[in-house]
């Protein structure tokens, strides 16, 4: 993995997040939210070796710490995407081909959104953090996991497309 | 060679989780590290999020709107009728009036309370993914905003300034489950604490056990010293529901919020608390009934 393709993708990760963070968030969804950002990163961490998937967890993490309406520690996110992107790397033939399989993909996809939300959550209680009503929490965790399953198949080519763009020529060979 | 690449692979993760729990150590002992990286990010967004807040201001409620299609369904007759009207008059940006209504209002509210405040539009709503029910507000530091100033809407309280940056704050919402407001109960000195739920429910925790609540009593915030976090008088909800717990040392209440978080477009901060207490002064007052009085008119059939 090149120091330009990290770089690369870091820039494609904090344009989905900027998008996130602007966009999607103003949308009033019926039930809570979504994070376009979680889903995409979800998309390509599946995509990545083992070695990507610790990486871009990590800062994907770091870019989702500089989220201004956060309150949590800076390093938060960094440590529940790392976790996540080790999961995906010691889990990755099991996630088989998507192109095979999408439904089962989408289905990856919105439980693994679905997990970082939970693992965010028992590090912050862990931390000490307040963490509010249970039926509120697994409102937010089911919308999310809800919306990603729904919305995810809008945008997974897009984000495909870009990684392919970013990759090196020997990476794709 | 697969083990070399395993052992590799294993020592990055032990090296990214070290670096994570480091910046997290870093940030709880105090390091400011997230708040200056997080205000620069805030400073490079905020003219962003102004400008998408104009491009899709209406976008915005499309989902809700949507989710109240049955209930609006009852309301499309009425709205042709309607249609037809303003089809003859000048018609104006929706959204505009909207916020420009609920511009009037506020500072209707503020201008009975006694607070002096400054005017701000709401430009973006908190992730879900932060677990926390927040608003961005164009309005910072270079507006005379601080750290834990009172935000009201038309309707009553919203939240509570928790950071600011120098064109923009972040507001958090009452509705946060971590939000707590002492408040009053208005026309008596019965005081209790209300607490966000998540939504636009609250919970009303009152002090006194024996204390007298009833549904439909309005609530008002007590106010903090020196007016911050909270200043006295804001409406905050009113009760729907009581439950009364004869062991409990507290009783408590369901509360609706006074304000529609979801749609709101324009608010105030309160920058400087009243001089005097408005107390139950800026409780809504529920709209006049209109009584048609019909004295029935004797037939002619009747008097022959």
């Amino acid at each position: 993995m090149s120091r330009i393709r990290v770089l690369n993708t870091s820039i494609l990760l904090f344009a989905i997040f900027l998008l996130q963070e602007t966009i999607v968030s103003r949308i009033n969804f019926p039930i809570d939210g979504f994070s376009l950002y979680l889903a995409a990163l979800m998309i390509l961490l599946s995509l990545e070796d083992r070695n990507g998937a610790l990486v871009f967890g990590f800062i994907g993490g770091l870019i989702m710490d500089l989220s201004v309406a956060a309150d949590t520690p800076f390093g938060q996110w960094a440590l529940v995407l790392t976790a996540i992107g080790y999961l995906f790397s010691v889990n990755k033939e099991s996630i088989g081909d998507f192109t095979d399989s999408p439904f089962i993909f989408l289905v990856f996809i919105s439980l693994a959104s679905a997990l970082s939300l939970l693992l965010f959550l028992v590090i912050g209680a862990m931390l000490g953090q307040e963490i509010g009503a249970l039926t509120h929490v697994v409102s937010i965790i089911f919308a999310n996991t809800l919306w990603s399953f729904l919305i995810t198949p809008l945008f997974l080519p897009a984000i495909i497309k870009a990684r392919a763009a970013l990759l090196s020529n020997r990476e794709r060979a | 060679m697969a083990r070399g690449g395993g052992n590799r692979s294993r020592l990055l993760l032990i090296l990214l989780l070290v670096s994570s729990l480091f910046l997290i150590t870093l940030d709880l002992r105090g390091v400011n590290l997230a708040g200056s990286i997080r205000s620069g990010v805030a400073t490079v967004f905020s003219p962003v999020e102004n400008l998408f807040s104009k491009l899709f201001s209406p976008i915005g409620n499309f989902a809700s709107d949507f989710r109240n299609f049955g209930q609006s369904k009852s309301k499309i007759k009425q709205l042709e009728k309607e249609v037809d009207l303003l089809k003859s008059k000048e018609v104006l940006d929706e959204d505009l009036v909207g916020q420009l209504s609920q511009l009037k209002n506020v500072l209707d509210l503020a201008g009975r309370g006694g607070y002096k405040v400054v005017a701000a539009r709401v430009i973006n709503r908190g992730s879900s993914a932060t677990f926390k029910q927040t608003l961005t507000i164009d309005v910072g530091s270079s507006d005379g905003v601080s750290k834990n100033m009172t935000v009201i809407s038309d309707g009553g309280l919203v939240g509570v300034v928790k950071s600011v940056n120098t064109n923009s704050s972040i507001v958090l919402l009452m509705s946060d489950p971590t939000f707590k407001i002492g408040v009053r109960i208005a026309g008596t000195q019965g005081i209790g604490v209300v607490s966000g739920q998540g939504g636009n429910k609250y919970l009303l925790q009152l002090l006194d056990a024996t204390g007298e609540i009833k549904v439909g009593d309005v609530l008002v915030a007590r106010g903090s010293e020196g007016g911050r976090p909270f200043v006295p008088g804001v409406p905050v909800g009113t009760v729907t529901s009581v439950q009364s717990n004869a062991s409990s040392i507290t009783q408590n209440a369901d509360v609706e919020g006074l304000s529609n978080l979801d749609r709101i477009g324009v608010v105030a901060v309160v920058v400087s608390a009243p001089k005097q207490d408005p107390r139950d002064s800026l409780i809504p007052k529920p709209a006049p009934t209109v009584t048609v009085f019909i004295t029935p008119t004797p037939s002619p059939s009747a008097s022959n």
